[in-house]
C-alpha cells in the first residue's frame, strides 16, 4: 500500500490528481452547504453534488472542454500545441448543424463530414507545426483566424437545431437510456451514471488501446528529444502528425458533444477553450514535451471545471449567509481566475517533488545499490 | 545587423532562393521595410485614393502605438522569455485612463503614475513567476493577463465609462501640417530611450548575454534573474504607456479593447528578426515589423472583404510570413 502510493507519487499525474481531489471535496462540501441553507438540512441536501441531475449537468456541459484538454495534453506530450483547438470544435458544431440543414442528408452523415473536417483542420495545423516547423503557438494562432473565418462563412448567425432523438440520449443518464420509469427498479443505481461520462470513458478506452502500441512509446521519445528519436529510427514528423490526427479525433468527438449539448449551432463559441485547455493541461502536471500523461489532461480539465462550479456555489452560499450580499458574475470570474493562477503556482511545489524523484530514479539507474533497490 | 546563423559554406550551386534566404536571414529589418513597401504599393494600386494625408497620418499613428509594446516584447524575447500580458495591460490602462479622466483635463499626471505603477507591478509579477519560480512564460503571462482582464470588468462593470481628456487626445491625434500626427513626439521620447537601453546601456549588453547563454552570463558575473525580471518590468511599463496613448487615440475604451496587441506585437517583433530562442534581435526591426502589421491590416481594409474572408486572408498572410521567417531547424542536418 505504502509502496504503491510512493509509486503513484512519482507519476506525472500526481499533481493534477491531488489538486482535483481537493477541489472535488471543496465542491461537494460547499454545494451541499449551499443547498442545505435553502431546503433545510437532510442527508440528500448535504450530498446534493451526487444527485443524478447535478452529476448529469456537470458532465454534460463540460465534457467538450475535458476532451479538448485531453487533446491538448497529447500535443504537449510530443512538444507541440494548438491554440485554435477551441474554434475547431466550433467548426465541428457548425458543420454538424449546417450539412443536414442545407443538403437534406441524414444527421449522421453531417457528423461524419464534421469528423472529417476535424481531421482535416488538425492535419493542416500538423502540417504547419510539424512539417513546416513553424512555432506551434504562432502558427496555431494564425489558424484561429482561418477557422474563425470558415465558421462564419459556413454559418453567419447562430441558428439550427438537432432532432430530439439525437440529443435526448446524450442529455440523460444510463437509467434513462434503458427506459427510464419503465425499466426495472433494481437498476435504479444506473441513474448515477450519466451518458456523457460513458462517452468520456469510451474515448479514454480508445486512447488506452492506442497507447499500448509502439506509438505510445514513440510519443515520449519524440517529445523528449526529436534528434535522439530520429537517431533511434523514429520519424519525428510522422509521430507528430499522428498525434495531431488523434487530437483531430478528440476534437471531433468534443464538437459533436457540444452540438448535442446545445442542440443548436453557434460559429463564435468556445474560442477561449484554446488557452484555457493549455493552462488546464499544465495544472494537471504536463511538462513541455515528453513529460506527463493523458490522465494529466483529464485531471487538469476536471480541476478547472470544478473550480468554476465551486466558486459559483460559494457566492450563492455567501449571498444566503449575509442577506443583501450580492456580486456580479465579474467577481466570480475574477476569483476563479485567481484560483487557477494559484493552481499554476501549486504545480511548482509538486513539480519539485517530481524532479527529486526523477533524479532519484536516475541515480538508481547509475548505482544500482541496495539503497535504491526499489 | 544580426549576424546569427551565417553559414559561409563553399556552395557552388547557390541558386536564387538560397541567396534570398540568406539575405532575409541577415537583413531582417531591411527586409521588413521592403515587405512593408510592397504591401503599401499593392494597396495603392488597388485603391489609388488610399494615398491621402489622412491615411498616411493614421498609418504613422498606429505604427507608433504598436511599436511601443513591441519594444517591451523585444526586450523580453531577447532575454529568452515571452510576454502575453502586453495586450491585457494595454486594455487595463486604457480603461483606467478614460475612467479617471472622465473627459476633463488635468488628470494626466495621476493617470500616468498609476498606469506605470500597474504596468511595473504586473511586469514584476510576470518576471518573478516566469524566472524565479520557473513556470512556462506563455502560460503564466496568459493566466496573469486573464486576471488583469477580469479587473477591468470589475472596475467598469462591463460598460463604457468616461472619456480621455480633450487635451491629452489632441496631443496624440492633432496632425502637424495635416500629415504627421503629434504622437510622433511621444515616439521621439520613447524610441531613443529604448535604443539607448538596448544598444548602449549595461542593461542591454547583459540582456543579450543572458539571452544567448544564461549559464555563461552567470559565470561572467551577470545577475541573470535580475536582468530577466527587469525586462518583464520594462515590458509592462511600456505596454501601460501604450495603453494610455491608445485610449487618447480612441477617446473611449471598452474592456479588452487592445487584447489583440499581445499577438500583434509578438508577430511584429518576430517579423523584425528577433527569434524565440533569445539573444538576437533589434528594435529597429521591431519598428519595421510594426509597420508591416499595420500596413497589412490597412491592405485588408482596402480590399474591403467581408469579415470572415478578411480573417482567412489574414491567416494565410501570417502563415506565409512565418514560413519566410521563423522555421525551426531540421532534425536531419
Amino acid at each position: 500500500m505504502k509502496e504503491s502510493f510512493a509509486r503513484f507519487r512519482r507519476k506525472p499525474a500526481f499533481t493534477g490528481c491531488m489538486l482535483f481531489l481537493v477541489v472535488l471535496i471543496l465542491n461537494i462540501g460547499i454545494q451541499g452547504w449551499s443547498t442545505c441553507l435553502s431546503n433545510g438540512v437532510s442527508v440528500g441536501n448535504i450530498l446534493s453534488f451526487f444527485q443524478p441531475s447535478a452529476l448529469k449537468s456537470i458532465f454534460m456541459t463540460n465534457l467538450p472542454f475535458i476532451l479538448v484538454t485531453v487533446g491538448q495534453a497529447l500535443l504537449l506530450l510530443v512538444g507541440q500545441m494548438d491554440v485554435s483547438i477551441g474554434v475547431q470544435i466550433a467548426l465541428v458544431n457548425v458543420i454538424c448543424i449546417m450539412v443536414p440543414q442545407e443538403w437534406g442528408v441524414p444527421v449522421w452523415v453531417g457528423w461524419i463530414i464534421a469528423m472529417l473536417a476535424a481531421f482535416g483542420i488538425s492535419a493542416l495545423c500538423g502540417a504547419c507545426c510539424a512539417v513546416l516547423r513553424l512555432p506551434a503557438l504562432l502558427a496555431s494562432y494564425a489558424l484561429t483566424y482561418l477557422v474563425n473565418g470558415i465558421n462564419v462563412l459556413i454559418m453567419n448567425v447562430p441558428q439550427g437545431s438537432v432532432p430530439k432523438a439525437y440529443w435526448k440520449p446524450y442529455q440523460s443518464t444510463l437509467f434513462g437510456l434503458i427506459g427510464g420509469k419503465d425499466a426495472p427498479q433494481f437498476l435504479k443505481f444506473l441513474d448515477y451514471i450519466p451518458v456523457p461520462a460513458l462517452v468520456l470513458a469510451a474515448v479514454l478506452l480508445i486512447w488506452y488501446f492506442i497507447s499500448r502500441r509502439p506509438f505510445g512509446k514513440h510519443i515520449y521519445a519524440v517529445g523528449t528529444s526529436q534528434r535522439n528519436a530520429f537517431a533511434a529510427g523514429i520519424s519525428p514528423v510522422k509521430v507528430q502528425m499522428k498525434a495531431f490526427l488523434i487530437k483531430g479525433f478528440f476534437v471531433g468527438v468534443a464538437g459533436i458533444c457540444l452540438t448535442l449539448m446545445s442542440a443548436s449551432g453557434n460559429p463564435l463559441q468556445c474560442e477561449e477553450y484554446g488557452i484555457k485547455s493549455l493552462s488546464a493541461a499544465i495544472i494537471g502536471g504536463m511538462g513541455w514535451g515528453g513529460w506527463g500523461s493523458i490522465s494529466c489532461g483529464v485531471f487538469g480539465g476536471g480541476f478547472l471545471v470544478l473550480i468554476q462550479n465551486t466558486v459559483y456555489y460559494f457566492f450563492t452560499l455567501l449571498s444566503k449567509i449575509f442577506v443583501g450580499f450580492s456580486v456580479t458574475s465579474y467577481w466570480q470570474n475574477f476569483v476563479s481566475d485567481i484560483i487557477i493562477f494559484g493552481g499554476l503556482l501549486m504545480t511548482i511545489v509538486t513539480a519539485k517533488e517530481q524532479r527529486k524523484t526523477l533524479q532519484q530514479g536516475l541515480k538508481a539507474q547509475f548505482r544500482r545499490g541496495e539503497k535504491y533497490a526499489k | 545587423m544580426p549576424s546569427k546563423n551565417m553559414t559561409f559554406e563553399p556552395n557552388a550551386n547557390k541558386d536564387f532562393f538560397s541567396k534570398l534566404n540568406l539575405f532575409v536571414q541577415t537583413h531582417t529589418a531591411l527586409m521588413a521595410v521592403i515587405i512593408a513597401a510592397i504591401l503599401y504599393i499593392i494597396t495603392i494600386i488597388i485603391n489609388p485614393k488610399g494615398m491621402n494625408t489622412v491615411a498616411i497620418g493614421n498609418i504613422i499613428l498606429l505604427t507608433v502605438i504598436l511599436s511601443i509594446p513591441a519594444a517591451g516584447q523585444t526586450m523580453v524575447l531577447i532575454s529568452g522569455g515571452m510576454d502575453f500580458s502586453v495586450g491585457a495591460i494595454m486594455s487595463a490602462t486604457a480603461v483606467l485612463t478614460t475612467y479617471t479622466m472622465k473627459g476633463e483635463n488635468g488628470h494626466f499626471l495621476t493617470v500616468l503614475i498609476i498606469s506605470l505603477a500597474i504596468g511595473a507591478f504586473v511586469g514584476f509579477l510576470n518576471g518573478v513567476c516566469c524566472v524565479k519560480i520557473g513556470l512556462p512564460a506563455m502560460i503564466v503571462t496568459m493566466a496573469i493577463s486573464n486576471i488583469v482582464t477580469r479587473m477591468q470588468y470589475i472596475l467598469t462593470q462591463g460598460v463604457l465609462s468616461g472619456k480621455a481628456s480633450p487635451l491629452f487626445s489632441s496631443t496624440v491625434k492633432f496632425k502637424l501640417f495635416g500629415v504627421v500626427p503629434h504622437i510622433v513626439v511621444y515616439a521621439l521620447i520613447i524610441w531613443p530611450i529604448v535604443f539607448y537601453l538596448l544598444k548602449r546601456s549595461r542593461f542591454g549588453k547583459q540582456l543579450y548575454m543572458v539571452g544567448n547563454n544564461a549559464n555563461a552570463a552567470r559565470l561572467n558575473g551577470v545577475r541573470v534573474t535580475k536582468i530577466q525580471v527587469l525586462s518583464y518590468v520594462f515590458s509592462g511599463m511600456l505596454a501601460a504607456f501604450a495603453g494610455m496613448l491608445g485610449a487618447a487615440y480612441m477617446s473611449t475604451a471598452r474592456c479588452q479593447i487592445f487584447d489583440d496587441y499581445a499577438y500583434q506585437s509578438l508577430i511584429a517583433v518576430i517579423i523584425g528578426g528577433t527569434t524565440f530562442a533569445g539573444g538576437s534581435g533589434s528594435y529597429e526591426g521591431s519598428i519595421a515589423g510594426s509597420l508591416v502589421m499595420i500596413l497589412l491590416s490597412n491592405l485588408l481594409t482596402t480590399l474591403n472583404p467581408t469579415q470572415p474572408v478578411r480573417n482567412v486572408l489574414n491567416a494565410a498572410i501570417l502563415i506565409l510570413l512565418l514560413v519566410l521567417y521563423n522555421r525551426g531547424k531540421a532534425v536531419r542536418q
